[in-house]
């Protein structure tokens, strides 16, 4: 009998099937991985457990005895915390108020501030490595704090319950490698010390480095658990997605890098001295058909270049040209009119109506295109959400759930799919692939390399330096919200990239 | 989106998230209204700065600023009672009917108790059986409106008067300080001690993101309901400084006092979808409203625009506030 059992486990969604009889077990000291491609259930297995979402049938055993988890409370006391994909934090309370959000230090009903600060701060210490030294900031609302930070945060928050059972669900989705690494050493220290960790990743490199045994999920579905150690990556991606996939190096090989050269004179995109809060004197120019790598450290200023060529940020100087016409864009809209679209890495907040169907959410940044005389029409609409969903193979049950009952990783590619639809000049895309499985991955990289085909150029912010060098022709290294170096050709190789990304971080 | 490693160029950008995230911005805008209105009325009312002007100013904001208070709490917990007001007069009348056989003490805890009851019949319908609580609390403020008049019908021959030590004391001074003052003062400071509890932070987090504070194991039901009990028992003691500041009670006052509890939290820089803001700004808004009054009975205007200004503020109000985060999620 094993410390967690979970058996019979059924969950659906009106007419889709989340969970069909899945089941799961797992000892004390282990790192459990729980895998499966976007939509196989992962997280509506995780939220069983953690008492968020009611199950229809389930029987789950903790230390071999029946346990009912009806409510978060119930989890909690049996040891059980998560990281849950979508976060559980209140942005407008500060970092503190979140890490003991439920079991503060109390007397006579009041909070003792100073006591939950010192425990917040002894708790973020473990994760200083992960922000270069720096503590995060005890008493800022976490909403003003970065996707990466937040995450930090959610997970600190989870450790700070003492759990026996961690659920780790996408928990390092957001964190770019140095912070994977903190949190890689805090599970570790969790398993020495007795502790179940489940962990959830779409990178499998991380689920061979961290993980011992793994569970598969393919549509609700147990399809294998295995031993890590005994099972080759090929073998864990057929379990996942059923047949193998092509890795990224081979959708990207053969690119005709020759014909490139002679269409950078004609630029696409040229940016000349563009200067904003976070960035400094940029200039780069992208052919048509070129796909333009954004690499550097996380956060120096990548995501700002691509905000600022989408004119979500005031810009405070430069000249933006495409196709040799100016296209300094003041706001989004004029963007988008200028054959701009931006697939932004947070999709919860910038990419998407969270309370709107799938089918608007897909068609509304092109419904203009398509109304006639200012009229849609709904056949019309649907037909072109249908086709977004094709190419990028999107999991959903009807056009008209609403878009946050898909998987996260279902939603991330509504986010790109409803760019698509515009037929952009300028792609802008914002770590697009976080959170998605091999084959969606695969599938996206498509759609990128069909995009440069139709002469898009492409400008690819990624926290995945694999599919940077992957996927770019060239790459410029920011640092401090400047570009440092850019390479192109024979410079493009990781150590390149990880050298010039630090290079300038002595100081 | 890759982690920021924090440069130190964005430590100040993030100082300037943070203020506008925790909603400091529109409370200097409610300062500022607050000066405006003073300096106004000093311009306009030449008895302003009279002993008996402000005594009568601050007797007549402590019914809304009670009132105001316990909206605050409810709205910061993503709910809102369009009933308060009329909690506040059911609390009024069942106080002055039992204060002559009961006495003084027995009948304030009856006038407390009815509007703690009102608010966790309210909390229980929107919290347990899920209604909206808009379409909830609109509905319930009939129910009490019909309790109020029940109790004491208009037009009573003989209608019941509150002691007169009460009506007295509360125009009274203590230290040369109007004791309405005082009563301001306290509410404001229990609100501070409110502030504190472990519960106000269960609220601002159910507010702020209730599905979180759920998966987090926050008692997301029971905070909401005890929302609308704190609301319901501020309300009484807003009807308590009514019944002072009259010496009886109308069944048919106090309705006016939802929508002006609404207009001042929305000037004091309280978001209505909860989460954000507080009661301190809420006094300061009701202040604001109360100088507006003051001034328009200076400029002796048509009677009763109070409540159209109230309504125009609340748009006002909320418009500014949109306008403000839009800003915000420009930068
Ligand atoms: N609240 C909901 N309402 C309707 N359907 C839902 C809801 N939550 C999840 N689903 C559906 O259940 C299925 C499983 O979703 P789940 O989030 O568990 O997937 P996942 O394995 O975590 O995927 P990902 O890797 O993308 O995060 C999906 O098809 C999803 O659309
Ligand atoms: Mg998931």
């Amino acid at each position: 009998m094993a410390f967690l059992e979970m058996r019979g486990v059924d969950k659906r969604y009106g007419g889709v099937v989340a969970l069909d009889d899945a089941s799961l077990s797992a000892e004390r000291g282990e790192v459990h991985g729980l895998l499966g491609a976007n939509g196989s259930g992962k997280s509506t297995l995780n939220k069983i457990l953690t008492g968020v979402v009611a199950p229809d049938r389930a029987s789950i055993e903790v230390d071999g005895a029946d346990t009912r988890i009806d409510r978060p409370q119930d989890a909690h006391h049996r040891g059980i915390s998560a990281v849950f994909q979508e976060l559980s934090l209140v942005p407008d309370l500060s970092v503190t108020a979140n890490i003991v959000l439920a079991f503060e230090s109390t007397r006579l009903g009041f909070v003792q501030r100073r006591r939950d600060r010192e425990r917040a701060a002894a708790l973020l210490e473990r994760f200083a490595p992960a922000f270069h030294g720096n503590t995060l900031p005890l008493q800022a609302p976490v909403g003003s704090l970065s996707p990466g930070e937040q995450q930090i945060v959610e997970i600190a928050k989870a450790i700070a319950r003492e759990p026996d059972i961690l659920v780790l669900d996408e928990a390092t989705a957001s964190l770019y490698s140095a912070q994977v690494e903190v949190v890689s050493a805090v599970v570790r220290e969790l398993r020495a010390a007795g502790a179940l960790v489940l962990f959830t990743s779409h990178r499998l490199g991380e689920i061979y480095d961290l993980c011992d045994r793994a569970t598969v999920l393919r549509n609700g579905a147990v399809a294998g658990a295995v031993e890590l150690a005994e099972t080759t990556e090929a073998e864990l991606v057929e379990l996942m997605v059923g047949s193998v996939t092509a890795p990224a190096q081979e959708v990207v090989e053969g690119r005709g890098a020759a014909s490139l050269e002679a269409a950078r004179d004609v630029p696409r995109l040229e940016v000349e001295g563009l200067t904003t809060d976070r960035l400094q004197d940029i200039s780069c120019r992208v052919a048509a058909g070129e796909v333009l790598g954004l690499g550097g450290l996380a956060g120096q200023g990548q995501s700002a270049l691509l905000n600022a060529l989408f004119g979500a940020v005031r810009i405070r100087g430069g000249s933006v040209t495409i196709d040799g016409q100016p296209a300094l864009p003041r706001r989004p809209k004029q963007a988008v009119d200028h054959g701009i679209a931006l697939v932004p890495g947070n999709r919860g907040r910038e990419g998407l109506f969270p309370v709107r169907p799938i089918l608007e959410n897909l068609t509304v940044p092109s419904m203009r295109g398509r109304a006639r005389f200012g009229v849609l029409s709904d056949a019309a609409e649907r037909a072109a959400a249908v086709r977004a969903g094709e190419q990028l193979q999107i999991k959903y049950g009807s056009l008209d759930d609403g878009v946050m009952t898909l998987s996260g990783g279902n939603q991330q590619k509504v986010v790109v799919g409803k760019w698509l639809l515009t037929d952009p000049r300028v792609v802008l895309l914002d770590d697009p692939t976080k959170g998605i499985d091999v084959r969606a991955k695969a599938e996206l990289y498509e759609v990128i390399t069909a995009l440069t085909e139709q002469g898009v150029a492409v400008l690819l912010n990624s926290s995945d330096d694999d599919e940077l060098l992957a996927l770019s022709h060239r790459v410029l290294v920011f640092f401090e919200g400047r570009v440092v170096s850019e390479l192109s050709g024979n410079e493009l190789t990781r150590d390149r990239l990880v050298a010039d990304s630090l290079q300038v971080a002595a100081t | 989106m890759k982690t920021p490693t924090l440069p130190p160029t964005t430590t100040l950008l993030r100082d300037a998230r943070t203020w506008l995230l925790q909603g400091r911005l529109p409370i200097t805008t409610a300062i500022a209204l607050l000066l405006a209105t003073l300096f106004a009325n000093l311009v306009v009312a030449d008895n302003f700065l009279t002993a008996f002007n402000i005594r009568s100013i601050f007797a007549n904001v402590i019914p809304l600023a009670a009132v105001a208070v316990g909206q605050t709490v409810i709205v910061l917990g993503r709910g809102i009672d369009l009933s308060i007001g009329v909690i506040a007069t059911l609390s009024s009348v069942v106080t002055v009917s039992v204060v002559e056989p009961w006495g003084l003490p027995a009948a304030l805890l009856a006038g407390l108790a009815t509007g703690a009851a009102c608010g966790l019949v309210n909390g229980l319908l929107v919290a347990i059986v899920r209604l909206q609580p808009i379409v909830a609390t609109f509905a319930t403020s009939f129910v009490w409106a019909g309790l109020a008049l029940y109790v004491l019908p208009p037009g009573t021959a003989a209608a019941p008067r509150m002691p007169d030590v009460i009506v007295l004391g509360y125009r009274d001074t203590l230290l040369g300080i109007p004791n309405a003052a005082w009563l301001l003062l306290l509410i404001g400071l229990s609100w501070l001690v409110l502030k504190r509890t472990r519960l106000l932070r269960h609220v601002y987090a159910v507010g702020g993101d209730e599905q979180a504070a759920f998966a987090t194991g926050v008692r997301v039901a029971r905070v909401q309901v005890l929302t609308y009990v704190i609301g319901g028992a501020y309300a009484a003691i807003g009807s308590f400084a009514m019944l002072a500041n009259s010496g009886s009670a109308d069944a048919l006052a106090g309705g006016g006092l939802t929508l002006a509890s609404i207009a001042a939290l929305v000037i004091g820089g309280t978001r209505l979808s909860g989460g954000a803001g507080g009661a301190g700004g809420t006094i300061i808004g009701v202040l604001v409203l109360q100088l507006l009054t003051s001034l328009l009975v200076a400029l002796r205007p048509p009677t009763d625009v109070r409540q159209l200004i109230d309504g125009l503020l609340v748009i006002l109000a909320l418009a500014l506030a949109g306008l403000w985060s839009g800003r915000r999620r420009g930068r």
